[in-house]
C-alpha cells in the first residue's frame, strides 16, 4: 500500500487557505472542542482570574491584582535580616531554602529532571524488548501494565515496606557496600528518591503501552529496506525506530513533564510532604492553600506551575516542528 | 448523543418527583454528615429525633471523611442549599462563618432563651466576634487507654489517673518487654498525640507563635524511643500502622488517644476483632504544677446553612442535638456528647462493654479540657506548618530545638500578614 | 538495567550464538526480576483482602494470612451496596470511553492533517489545561454544573471526563506518524476529508484507539476526585467513592478495601487482555528481532 518511503510531516494544502478548509477543519473538531470548552477551558479560565483576587468563599471576593504572586515570591525580611553578608545570591539561596514556593519549585523541578528521562527510558525499553518474540510476551506486558491499574494505596504501603529500616532494598544496599540503614521516607534527602522510584516504577508500564501502539505504527518496508543496505539493528534503532516514534515521544515526554509536575497522590500517600518539607511539591502546596480557604492563593500557586508548563511544553513543541521539518 | 440527552432528561423528572414527594411529607433536613453508615450515634440521634418530633425527617449526606473539607468547601462555594452541615474541624466552621455560610445562631438562642449552660463554656469554641456560628454537640477530650492483662501478667499496678508524665515515662519503661513484643507505649503519628499535651495548662495554645514548651514533649518521646518503650515514628509511620490495629493487638500497654476509641474498641472486642480483651482508661498525664485530670480535646458541631430553605425546623433539630436530649442519644452509642451533665455521664458508663471499674468512671469527668487547636485567624496555616516541623522533628532529621526555632519564624511570619 | 539488556540484544551478530543464548538469558532473568517487583504489592493486595483488619499493616509482612477470611468477598457486598456502585461506575466508563474515544479522534484529525488559523493556539489551549491541577479550577466548575442542573447526577461525571484533552493529544500525535503522502494521495482520488479519516486514519489506528480506550476507561473507572465531589446521593456513586465507606475518620477496613480493589481490578483487566492483541499485529515481530 505505502509505496515511497514517507516522512513524518505535515501536510500543507496544496490549494489556498480557503473558507471551506477552515470550516471542514473546525466541524472535525468542534464535537470535542464545545465541551471542552464549557467544562474544562472556561473553569480553567475563571481559575487565572481567581489567582488574582483574594478569596474564601461566599460573596466577598476582593479583586487584588498581582498582590498574590508577590506574596509568594517575598522572602521574609526575618531570614535576610540573619544573612551576614545579603546580596543576591544568598537571598536566592534563602527562597529555595525558606520560602514554601521555592522549596516546592525546587523539590518539584528536581523530582521532574530526574523522573522524566528515566521513565522514558525504561518505557521505551520495555516496548522494544516486549514487541519482540520474547516468550510470554503478552504475560510481561500485563504484568508491566498491572502498577498502574493496581490501588496506589497499595503500592504506597508495599514500597515504604520495602524501602523501611533493614528493609529489603537497605539490605540489599548494604550487601552492596551501602552504610545507609534508614527509613528512606523519613530521611530528607532520600524521600525525594523513595518518590522517584515508585513514580517510575509505577508509570513505566503505562508509557510502555504507547510506544508499544506507536511501534506497530512503523512501515514494516523502512527495515526491508535498511536490512537490504547493510544496516545492523543498532544502526536501524537509531535511524529508523527513533525518528518514527518523534511524535509519540512528543506525547510521552510531554504528558510525563506534566504528570511530574503535578505529582501529589504519591507523595501524600508516601512521605505526605515530609520530612519538613523536603518532599512539599506545588500540588501538595496549592492544596494546602485551598484547605485553608485561600482560593486566590491555591489558584496563583496553579499559574506559576501553569507558567512552568506551558514553557517547557511550547518549546518541546518548537523542537517537535523543527525535527518534523526536517 | 440522543442516549445521553434521554438519560438526562430521565435523571431531571426523577429528581423533580423525589422533590414532589418529599413536599408531602412534611419538612425533610438534609444533614451533610461524614462516615454516616459507620458512626454509630447518627442512627440513634435521627430515630431519637424523628419519634419525638413529628413532621420533621432527617437525611444524611454521606462524605468520606477525609475529603469532607475539601468537597464541603466546594459545595458551600458552590451554593449549595443543605440545611445542616456537620462540623468536623475547628478551622472549617472558621471559614465557613468568615465566607457567610454559617446562620448566625445568637438570634435563635435570644429568642428561645436556649440554655447553654451545659457546654460548660465550650461553645466559644465556635464563636467568633461574638457570632455562634455553630453549636457543639460531641467533644473528645484525650485518656490514657491501658491493656490490663499486660499490667497484670507483669504484676505492675496499673496507671492512675493522677500520674505525672515523669511516672508514665518510668512506668512505661518498666512495662516494656522486647523478648516477649511488648510496648510500654505508642504513639500514633498526629502531631496532637506527641505534643498537644502541651496546651492542658489552659495557658498554652497552639497559636501563640511560642512553641518552646512543646521540647518537654518531644524530649520525652525521644527518651521513650531511645528506650525501646514506644515504635518509633518512621517506622510507625512508613508502615502506615494505625493506633486502633496496634493497641487492638494486644502488645501495647498503654495509648493515649481521644476518647473517640472507647467506641471503636467496644464494637471491636465485640465481634472478635481484637486480641485485647480487658482494658480501661485514665485520666492523661499531667505535668507538675498543671492540675490532674486536665486534658485537651476537639469539638464536634453543627452549623444551619444561610442558604437553607428550612432554617427554623434545622434550629429545632441543632438546639435538641447539641442539647440534653440529643446528648443522650449521642452517649447510648458509647461517644461523649459535649453537654455534660450527671445523668449523661452516667449514660456513657452504662455502655455495654465500658470497663466497670471506678478509676475508669471518673476518668470520664476531666478536671479541665483545653481545645487542641482554636479556631482563629490562620489556624489551617499554623496548623500546616507544625505538622511539617513535626515531621522533621520526630523524624530526627533536625533537631528539637531547631525545629522550634522554625515553627516560631514560620508562624510569626504567618502572623505578621 | 532493562535499557542495557535491550542495547545489548541488537548488536548481536547472528554468527555469535553464544553471546546471543547468553544475552536471552540474562534479558529474562531482568524481566522476571521486574515482573516479581511488580508483583508484590498485588500480592500483598490479595493477602490483605483475605486478613482480620488489624492482621493487614502486622510487620513483618504475613504473605499467607493465618486464616483465610473469605468472607470478606462476601462481606463487601453486603456491607456496601457495591452492586449499584458497580453498575453508575460501569455506565459511565463506558459512556465515557464511547464519547471521548470518537471526539477526540475526529478532532485529532484536523490537528494533525489540516491546516487552519489558529490551529496551534488551540492545541496549546488543550495541553495548558491538562498542566491546571484540578483544585485550583474545581470551584468555577462545580458553579457551572450546579448551576446547569449537572450536580449529583451521572452525567456531570460523563462529561467531565469525556472531553478531556488527553485523548486528542494522544490521537494527533497518532496521526502525525501516518505519512501525510497516504492524504494526499486520497484527496486526488476525490475522496473528502471525511472519508479519509473513516478510511485511511480510523483503520490505521487501531493500535492507537487500543490505547485510548484502554486509558479513558481505566482512568474513567478508576476516577475518585470527581465522583466525589459531584457525587452526592447514594445511588449515583461509584465504584471509587463507595470504597472510601471502608476508611473511617477513626479506624477503617482496609481488608475490605482490598477485597473491594481486587473485585474492582476484574473489569479494568478484561479490557486491557481484551484490547492488548492490537500490540501485537503489523510489523511487531519483523521490526528488531534478534
Amino acid at each position: 500500500m505505502i509505496q515511497s518511503v514517507p516522512k513524518p510531516a505535515v501536510g500543507k494544502p496544496k490549494g489556498k487557505l480557503g473558507l471551506k478548509r477552515t470550516l471542514i477543519a473546525l466541524s472535525f473538531i468542534a464535537p470535542n472542542f464545545i465541551g471542552f470548552a464549557l467544562f474544562t477551558l472556561i473553569p480553567v479560565i475563571a481559575a487565572v482570574f481567581m489567582s488574582m483576587t483574594e478569596w474564601s468563599g461566599g460573596a466577598d471576593i476582593k479583586w487584588v491584582g498581582l498582590q498574590n504572586y508577590v506574596n509568594l515570591f517575598t522572602v521574609p525580611q526575618r531570614y535576610i535580616d540573619r544573612l551576614e553578608n545579603p546580596n543576591f545570591f544568598s537571598i536566592l539561596g534563602l527562597f529555595f531554602e525558606k520560602v514554601d514556593i521555592g522549596i516546592a519549585l525546587k523539590n518539584t523541578v528536581t523530582f521532574t529532571v530526574i523522573t522524566v528521562p528515566l521513565t522514558m527510558i525504561f518505557s521505551i525499553a520495555l516496548a522494544l524488548v516486549l514487541n519482540k518474540a520474547v516468550k510470554g510476551a503478552i504475560a510481561f506486558r500485563a504484568i508491566m501494565f498491572f502498577p498502574y491499574v493496581s490501588s496506589t494505596v497499595a503500592i504506597c504501603v508495599c514500597w515504604n515496606f520495602m524501602l523501611m529500616k533493614n528493609g529489603p532494598i537497605n539490605q540489599l544496599l548494604m550487601l552492596l557496600g551501602s552504610n545507609f540503614n534508614k527509613t528512606w521516607t523519613a530521611d530528607s534527602s532520600m524521600a525525594i528518591w523513595a518518590v522517584i522510584i515508585v513514580s517510575v516504577w509505577k508509570s513505566m508500564g503505562y508509557y510502555m503501552v504507547i510506544y508499544l501502539a506507536a511501534l506497530q505504527g512503523i512501515p514494516r518496508e523502512l527495515y526491508e529496506a535498511a536490512t537490504v543496505d547493510g544496516a545492523n539493528k543498532w544502526q536501524q534503532f537509531w535511524n529508523i525506530t527513533l525518528p518514527q516514534l518523534r511524535p509519540t515521544t512528543f506525547f510521552v515526554s510531554v504528558m510525563l513533564v506534566i504528570g511530574c509536575f503535578k505529582i501529589y497522590d504519591t507523595v501524600a500517600l508516601m512521605t505526605g510532604g515530609g520530612p519538613g518539607r523536603a518532599t512539599k511539591m506545588l500540588v501538595t502546596y496549592t492544596i494546602d492553600e485551598f484547605n485553608a480557604s485561600k482560593y486566590g492563593s491555591a489558584c496563583a500557586i496553579a499559574m506559576v506551575l501553569l507558567v512552568l508548563v506551558l514553557t517547557v511544553t511550547i518549546l518541546q513543541f518548537r523542537m517537535e516542528k523543527k525535527f518534523s521539518a526536517d | 448523543m440522543k442516549k445521553l440527552l434521554a438519560l438526562s432528561l430521565s435523571v431531571i423528572m426523577v429528581l423533580s418527583m423525589v422533590c414532589v414527594a418529599a413536599a408531602d411529607d412534611g419538612i425533610v433536613l438534609k444533614v451533610v454528615a461524614w462516615d454516616v453508615n459507620t458512626t454509630t450515634y447518627y442512627a440513634a440521634q435521627k430515630e431519637a429525633f424523628e419519634a419525638s418530633h413529628p413532621g420533621i425527617t432527617i437525611e444524611y449526606v454521606d462524605v468520606a471523611s477525609q475529603d469532607y473539607g475539601t468537597k464541603t468547601s466546594t459545595m458551600l462555594a458552590g451554593n449549595d442549599t443543605s440545611d445542616i452541615f456537620m462540623i468536623k474541624e475547628v478551622t472549617d466552621i472558621l471559614n465557613w462563618n468568615k465566607a457567610g455560610y454559617a446562620e448566625p445562631l445568637n438570634a435563635y438562642i435570644e429568642r428561645d432563651g436556649y440554655d447553654l449552660s451545659g457546654f460548660v463554656g465550650m461553645e466559644s469554641g465556635y464563636a467568633f466576634d461574638g457570632v455562634q456560628a455553630g453549636l457543639p454537640f460531641r467533644s473528645d477530650f484525650w485518656v490514657l487507654f491501658y491493656n490490663k492483662t499486660l499490667f497484670d501478667d507483669a504484676g505492675v499496678a496499673y496507671p492512675t489517673n493522677d500520674m505525672t508524665w515523669e511516672e508514665y515515662k518510668d512506668l512505661a519503661i518498666k512495662m516494656t518487654d522486647a523478648s516477649k513484643g511488648i510496648y510500654g507505649c505508642h504513639y500514633h503519628t498526629w502531631l496532637s498525640a506527641v505534643v498537644n499535651w502541651a496546651v492542658c495548662d489552659g495557658v498554652n495554645t497552639l497559636v501563640d507563635g511560642e512553641y518552646s514548651d512543646l521540647a518537654y514533649f518531644y524530649n520525652l518521646y525521644f527518651a521513650l524511643e531511645e528506650a525501646g518503650a514506644c515504635m518509633s515514628y518512621p517506622e510507625t509511620q512508613a508502615a502506615g500502622l494505625h493506633y486502633s490495629g496496634a493497641f487492638g493487638n494486644g502488645n501495647i500497654a498503654m495509648l493515649p488517644m481521644g476518647y473517640w476509641y472507647v467506641s471503636t474498641l467496644i464494637s471491636n472486642i465485640k465481634s472478635g476483632d481484637y486480641a485485647v480483651t480487658d482494658w480501661g482508661i485514665t485520666a492523661v498525664p499531667h505535668l507538675e504544677g498543671v492540675p490532674a485530670g486536665a486534658s485537651f480535646g476537639n469539638l464536634t458541631g453543627a452549623m444551619i446553612n444561610a442558604k437553607s430553605a428550612n432554617k427554623d425546623a434545622a434550629w429545632t433539630y441543632v438546639a435538641w442535638l447539641c442539647g440534653p436530649e440529643g446528648a443522650k442519644a449521642t452517649a447510648s452509642t458509647g461517644n461523649r456528647p459535649a453537654w455534660v451533665a450527671e445523668d449523661v455521664a452516667a449514660v456513657m458508663a452504662s455502655v455495654e462493654g465500658f470497663p466497670t471499674d471506678e478509676a475508669s468512671k471518673a476518668a470520664l469527668l476531666p478536671s479541665m479540657v483545653s481545645i487542641e487547636i482554636p479556631g482563629v485567624e490562620h489556624a489551617s496555616e499554623i496548623k500546616t506548618i507544625l505538622n511539617e516541623e513535626h515531621s522533621a522533628i520526630i523524624t530526627g532529621e533536625i533537631s528539637v530545638d531547631e525545629g522550634i526555632l522554625n515553627m516560631n519564624d514560620r508562624v510569626a511570619e504567618v502572623l505578621g500578614q | 538495567m532493562a535499557q542495557r539488556s535491550f542495547s545489548a540484544g541488537p548488536l548481536i551478530r547472528p554468527d555469535n550464538h553464544k553471546a546471543a543464548a547468553f544475552g536471552r538469558i540474562v534479558l529474562y532473568i531482568l524481566l522476571v526480576f521486574l515482573s516479581v517487583i511488580t508483583l508484590i504489592p498485588f500480592v500483598w493486595m490479595l493477602s490483605s483482602s483475605l486478613k482480620l483488619d488489624r492482621e493487614v499493616f502486622e510487620f513483618p509482612i504475613r504473605w499467607v494470612p493465618k486464616v483465610f477470611h473469605w468472607e470478606n468477598y462476601s462481606l463487601i457486598w453486603t456491607k456496601a451496596p457495591m452492586l449499584m456502585y458497580f453498575k453508575n461506575t460501569a455506565i459511565v466508563a463506558v459512556s465515557v470511553t464511547i464519547i471521548q474515544t470518537m471526539t477526540s479522534s475526529f478532532a485529532a484529525y484536523a490537528f494533525a492533517k489540516l491546516e487552519f488559523k489558529f490551529r496551534d493556539t488551540l492545541f496549546l489551549c488543550y495541553i495548558a489545561t491538562i498542566a491546571v491541577p484540578w483544585q485550583a479550577y474545581m470551584i468555577p466548575q462545580f458553579i457551572e454544573f450546579r448551576s446547569i442542573g449537572l450536580y449529583d447526577t451521572l452525567l456531570a461525571i460523563m462529561v467531565l471526563q469525556a472531553f478531556s484533552a488527553f485523548g486528542v493529544f494522544l490521537m494527533r500525535q497518532f496521526y502525525r506518524g501516518i505519512p501525510t503522502e497516504l492524504c494526499e494521495a486520497a484527496r486526488i482520488d476525490g475522496l473528502s476529508e471525511y472519508g479519509i479519516w473513516a478510511r485511511i486514519m480510523l483503520p490505521l489506528s487501531k493500535s492507537a484507539i487500543a490505547t485510548l480506550v484502554i486509558f479513558t476507561f481505566i482512568g474513567t473507572w478508576n476516577d475518585y476526585m470527581g465522583p466525589m465531589i459531584y457525587l452526592t446521593t447514594e445511588s449515583v456513586k461509584t465504584v471509587q467513592v463507595g470504597l472510601r465507606r471502608f476508611i473511617q475518620e477513626n479506624s477503617s477496613d482496609y481488608h475490605l478495601i482490598m477485597a473491594a480493589s481486587m473485585v474492582s481490578l476484574i473489569p479494568v483487566s478484561v479490557v486491557f487482555l481484551a484490547l492488548q492483541r492490537y500490540f501485537i499485529e503489523g510489523i511487531a515481530t519483523s521490526g528488531l528481532k534478534g
